[in-house]
Formats: C-alpha cells, sequence, structure tokens
C-alpha cells in the first residue's frame, strides 16, 4: 500500500503497483467480461460541473421560499388607509370590482417608493382577499414589536420562521438568510467527496494506459 | 424447490436459487402488476366494485407498492445476484441451500406480510407499512440471508480484482441492511411527530436510492459488456459512479419534506445533494452507453439489450425529475400530486424494471441452457411493458401538473377529480397492458424451459438463433 506523490496528477501508486495492476487487468477475466480504463469525456467533466453550480445556485433560499411577513407590511399600512378602505367599502361595485381597483391603488402605491422587497414581491404575488386574511396578524405583531423578517406567511397564518441562525452571543435569529450552514456543509461534503474519488482513481494506472484483452480473452 | 430443501450442498446443481428466485420474481411481478390495475381501477372507476372491504383501495395500495418492491424488484435482484456475482469471481455461489432456503422463507415472509396489510395490520407509515415483527422477519430471514450468499460468495472469488457490478451488489445490499433496521425505528421506539417523519423517508429514499437504483444499474454493468462483448467503458467511471451514490443519494431525506418544519439548513443540504444526484446518473449513463459503442444494432435485435438499454435510456428523464423537482422552487408545485407517482413508476417499472426484466431473460436461458422459446412474444411483452408505463408515465405526469396548479389556485376538490379523470382511464390502461405482458412473459419462460433449443456448453444464448 505504498504511496507516491512525485507525479500526483498522473498516478499516487509507485511504477511497481501500477506493473502489477495493469497485470492483473490485463490477465484475469471477471465471467468473461473485462474493464477499459477511460477517463471521462470532457463535455462530461463540463457537465459535472455545470451540475455543481446549478445545484448551488438553483436552491438559495431566496427562490421558492415562502414569504416573509414583512414583504407585505406596506400592503397592510396602505389597505388600512382612508381612500382605500373607501374602494373596498364602496357598495355601488361589485366585491371583485372593489377589490382589484383596491389592489391596483396600493400597487401603484408601492411603485413610488424603493423596496428591499420588490423582488420578493414579485415572487410572491397576494391578492386582496388573502391580504384582508393576514392583515390583522400583521398588525398585532407590528404592534408588539417584533420584527416582521422573522415571521412567514403559510396560507392564513403568519408563523414564526422556520430559520435558526445561532448569534455569537447565543441567540437565535430566524430571518431567512442568503446562505445557511446547510450550503457550508454542502461545500465541504462535495470537496471531501472529489477530494476521495480523485484519490481513488488517482491510485489506478494513469488513463493514457490501454489495456490489452487479447490477453485474457 | 422442496427435494433441494434437504439435500446435500454438492447434490444441488448450480444456478437452482437464482432459478426459483426468478421464477417466484415474474409471479410477484404478475400479482403486483395486477393489484396495481385493479387499483387503478377503482381510481378511474369508482363505483364498480364495492365488495370485500379489504379489497378497497386504503388496503390494496400498500399491498401492491410491498408486492411489486419486494416481490418483483428485490426477488428479480436477488435472482440476477445469484447468478452474477459467482460468474464474475469466476466460483460458484457460496450455498446453493442457503438460496434455496432463503428463496422458500422469502415468499412465505412476503404471503405473511401482504396478507397482514390487506387486513389493515400496519405501521401506518408510507414505504415502512409492515409491523415490527415482519420488519425483523424481513432483515433476518429475508434480507441477511441473501446479503450473507453475496458477500461469501465475492470472499471466496477466484479472482484478484472485482469487477463493478459486485462492488455495487456488495455495498447495496450492507447499505439496505442499515437503512432497514435504522430506518424502521419509528416502530420499535414509537417515535412520533417530525423524527417520525423524518426516518420514515430516510428510509423510503435510501431504499430507493441505495438498493432499487445501484443494483439496477450494477445489473446492467453485467449485462452489456456480457451480451455486446465490448468491455466496460471505463473501470474509473465506475468509481465515480459507486461512491457518488454512497456520498449523495445517502444524505438528501429531507428534500421529501420541505414544505415541513424541519430546519431550513437541513433542507438547503438536502437539496443541493437532491441536485447532485445528476452525479451518479451522468457517470453511470455516460459509462453504459460509451460501452454500447460499434454495438447498437443489438439495441433493435437482441432483448436484453433492447430492455437494458431501454432502462437506461429512462435512467436520464428520471434522474433530471429527481434532481429537480425537489427544489424548493419546483416542489412547492408538484409536492404531493400524481407527478411524484409518475416519478415512482418511472424510477421502479422504467428504469428499474426494464434493467431487471433483461436481466431474468439473460439468467434464466444461461442457467436452463436453453434459448429464450419466442423472439416474438419477448418482444410483445417488450412493447406492452414499454407502451404500458408511457400511458402510465404521461397521464400521471399530466394529472399531477392539474392537480399541481388546482393546490396553488385553489379550485374546489372536486372539479380537479374530474379533470383528472380521463388521465385516470389512461393510467388504468398503461398499467393493465403492463400485466397482460408479463402474463405473456412468464408463459414464454415456462415454455423457453420446457421446449427451448438447448444452447451447447460454452456458448452464449445471444450466438444461438431463434427458433420461432
Amino acid at each position: 500500500m505504498a504511496w507516491t506523490f512525485n507525479r500526483p496528477l498522473y498516478s499516487l501508486s509507485s511504477e511497481d503497483q501500477n506493473k502489477e495492476a495493469q497485470h492483473v487487468w490485463e490477465h484475469e477475466s471477471l465471467g468473461g467480461i473485462a474493464e477499459n480504463n477511460n477517463p471521462l469525456p470532457r463535455p462530461v467533466i463540463g457537465l459535472l460541473i455545470l451540475t455543481y453550480f446549478t445545484a448551488m445556485a438553483l436552491t438559495f433560499p431566496l427562490y421558492g421560499q415562502r414569504p416573509s411577513a414583512a414583504i407585505y407590511a406596506d400592503y397592510v399600512s396602505l389597505m388600512n388607509s382612508t381612500m382605500v378602505q373607501e374602494v373596498m367599502n364602496d357598495k355601488s361595485i361589485t366585491h371583485d370590482q372593489a377589490n382589484s381597483r383596491a389592489m391596483a391603488m396600493i400597487e401603484d402605491s408601492l411603485q413610488h417608493f424603493d423596496s428591499p422587497y420588490t423582488f420578493q414581491r414579485a415572487q410572491h404575488p397576494i391578492d386582496l382577499d388573502q391580504l384582508r386574511v393576514i392583515a390583522p396578524q400583521i398588525v398585532e405583531l407590528q404592534h408588539a414589536g417584533v420584527d416582521l423578517e422573522e415571521y412567514t406567511v403559510v396560507g392564513p397564518t403568519v408563523a414564526k420562521a422556520n430559520f435558526f441562525n445561532l448569534q455569537p452571543d447565543g441567540t437565535v435569529v430566524a430571518k431567512q438568510p442568503w446562505w445557511d450552514k446547510g450550503y457550508t456543509i454542502a461545500v465541504w461534503w462535495f470537496i471531501i467527496f472529489c477530494a476521495a474519488v480523485i484519490i481513488t482513481v488517482k491510485r489506478l494506472p494513469h488513463f493514457s494506459w490501454r489495456p490489452d484483452h487479447t490477453i485474457a480473452h | 424447490m422442496l427435494k433441494y430443501l434437504f439435500a446435500k450442498e454438492d447434490d444441488i446443481p448450480q444456478g437452482t436459487t437464482a432459478l426459483f428466485f426468478a421464477v417466484s420474481s415474474i409471479a410477484w411481478f404478475i400479482i403486483g402488476t395486477g393489484l396495481g390495475s385493479f387499483n387503478a381501477a377503482k381510481l378511474a372507476f369508482p363505483d364498480w366494485y364495492h365488495g370485500l372491504y379489504a379489497l378497497q383501495f386504503g388496503h390494496m395500495r400498500q399491498v401492491h407498492v410491498h408486492a411489486v418492491i419486494f416481490g418483483w424488484i428485490a426477488m428479480a435482484f436477488a435472482a440476477s445476484m445469484m447468478y452474477i456475482t459467482p460468474a464474475l469471481g469466476n466460483t460458484k455461489l457460496w450455498s446453493e441451500k442457503l438460496g434455496v432456503w432463503n428463496c422458500l422463507l422469502y415468499n412465505i415472509g412476503l404471503c405473511l406480510a401482504l396478507a397482514l396489510l390487506w387486513t389493515g395490520i400496519t405501521s401506518g407509515r408510507e414505504y415502512s407499512d409492515h409491523i415490527w415483527p415482519i420488519d425483523l422477519y424481513i432483515a433476518f430471514v429475508m434480507v441477511v440471508p441473501w446479503s450473507l450468499n453475496v458477500w461469501m460468495t465475492i470472499v471466496n472469488r477466484r479472482t484478484q480484482g472485482i469487477y463493478t457490478s459486485n462492488w455495487f451488489f456488495a455495498g447495496c445490499m450492507f447499505m439496505t441492511i442499515i437503512v432497514f433496521l435504522v430506518g424502521n425505528l419509528p416502530e420499535w421506539f414509537h417515535l412520533t411527530g417530525l423524527n417520525e417523519a423524518y426516518m420514515t423517508w430516510w428510509f423510503a429514499h435510501n431504499i430507493l436510492g441505495l438498493l432499487i437504483t445501484p443494483v439496477a444499474a450494477a445489473i446492467t454493468y453485467y449485462i452489456v459488456p456480457k451480451i455486446t462483448g465490448n468491455p466496460l467503458y471505463s473501470h474509473r467511471v465506475g468509481h465515480l459512479h459507486f461512491w457518488s451514490i454512497v456520498v449523495f443519494y445517502s444524505t438528501p431525506a429531507a428534500h421529501h419534506l420541505m414544505s415541513s418544519p424541519l430546519p431550513e439548513w437541513l433542507k438547503s443540504f438536502a437539496s443541493v445533494e437532491g441536485v447532485l444526484i445528476l452525479v451518479p446518473a451522468v457517470a453511470y449513463v455516460c459509462n453504459i452507453l460509451l460501452t454500447m459503442q460499434g454495438k447498437w444494432s443489438l439495441f433493435v435485435s437482441n432483448i436484453e439489450i433492447k430492455f437494458t438499454i431501454t432502462g437506461v435510456l429512462l435512467a436520464i428523464p428520471l434522474n433530471m425529475q429527481g434532481g429537480f423537482q425537489q427544489t424548493r422552487a419546483i416542489n412547492w408545485y408538484i409536492h404531493g400530486t400524481g407527478w411524484i407517482v409518475a416519478h415512482a413508476h418511472l424510477a421502479l417499472l422504467g428504469f428499474s424494471t426494464f434493467a431487471e426484466a433483461a436481466a431474468v431473460y439473460y439468467g434464466m436461458q444461461v442457467l436452463l441452457r436453453r434459448k429464450l422459446y419466442s423472439a416474438s412474444l419477448a418482444n410483445f411483452h417488450f412493447w406492452m411493458l414499454l407502451i404500458g408505463f408511457s400511458l402510465y408515465w404521461t397521464s400521471m405526469t399530466i394529472a399531477g401538473l392539474i392537480q399541481g396548479a388546482a393546490k396553488i389556485y385553489e379550485v374546489p376538490y372536486v372539479d380537479v377529480v374530474i379533470a383528472e379523470h380521463p388521465y385516470m382511464i389512461v393510467r388504468w390502461l398503461g398499467g393493465t397492458m403492463v400485466f397482460f405482458g408479463n402474463i405473456i412473459w412468464l408463459y414464454n419462460m415456462v415454455m423457453t424451459a420446457r421446449a427451448g433449443v438447448v444452447i451447447p456448453a460454452g456458448r452464449q444464448p445471444v450466438e444461438i438463433a431463434y427458433t420461432r
């Protein structure tokens, strides 16, 4: 089990070990089957690298995550404004018409202000009936003085978010992070996997060596 | 079978165990798909049967699932391992007698397990539905003796190297025992809530990821080089495939519970690993398809290669779906819909079944030393399976997308049922085609044993011409 590190990218085995492996490779018939020693084709290596970056990018919490209650706080304030309430309570139009007009007013107003939640609002659109359901809960949380970013909207319920970002002082912040320790573990897991597989295959004879299958078959 | 139970080891012909497992697997495939067809009929035509309580959908679903997983899938794996493992080690099976007893007790245990499910005695956990005495029976009477035979055959091999298929067989049996015993802990320790949910899906995910998918792949690593005569494209890519299965398939159980209150970091980790399942998939498909170089005509002319390569090609959409459907962005839409049912059938009835059918076709011809009775019937079986599966898969995928849209837009449930009805009928039609195809298969194999052309010593089935 000697190792050589003279040319680690070529082989981690000594010449004698490689010769012995080549001899076994060519002289035994595994039930009439043989194996070649080809490397992965380069386009396939490219595909695997692409897969890794896709895996990291596609799973970020931002995408497809439950909406934070904070992104609807401005909606609730505007919904409770006199101007919007008048439209919502206008008996001369139907409920649906009142809803769509009121929502149009809210969204029009929101466009006049910069907000860190613009992207997330586009990801998680809401209608006025849903807003009516969650509004009292958001107002209650605002009165309690909590950080709305630590709460998520799950259907009709505004609930404490399911994030556990442990702070240096021991407190836990439940805000949705752009990165969490799941990703850190995933990165290390992948690095260790790559290292282990590279070490395993570098113990084999270099891929430039092509076994002669006419010897045992 | 009975005459070999008390025979001396040396008096039992080599391959007996594999043959018994193979015949059992075909019989269970017919039973399992028959039950599936019955269940699909209940969904397509809910009013057509109101008889026995035990035959209602709530009972029959579990019976169908376990009949195909433990009956067809696992027994076809056992059959394949019992002849491929010794062949690759240039040796004989460690103990045919153990194997024969194993096969008998496996069938008895499965009948008992399904009877209990039928009567409603269940743990209530999806995929780990059996009660704990049955779990222990499965682990120590059905799986451990099977594993022991595989491991000891590899230990006693007469080659220095171990071929890729045998790494997979040995490793997957070891991992399966661990997964089975740990995955059923909720039953033994009465775990509840999130712990129960996580363990249940850790079990379900890993039975698929560490047994069904990799063993099916290992079978194709044997069948394709053996029949084409080509060397496996790459031993080193086999390493990449094996270790990436171990590393990336064993970890993403939480991606089955993306909407649950599990810690988000665990879901993040599981979701990244879930996409990285594409690493073994790419390595595997690349290795097999490149092994086919220069022999693609066999995809048309040879029934075993036709089944195998169809299975390998089905592994591509299987892993593309599997990799991406578990990400948060997609999972919220398709979770809990027929899409998942379609995906599960793509894994079990698509990729895995096609690979195993090839192994059973090939193995029975080799062990019986008889050429397949009828190529026409085998081709009929292939097309019934492929068309039937395709109808099932596409109809359930479409039904799943409808359910997903209805879930998001809160469409009344009864409207969803009405919208899905045509797809339920197509699902039943597809499943029934698979069932009838399997009956033809059993007939073909029985006739092969009785009237197949004898294969001379030293020749391969592929070298002998069909007579029908």
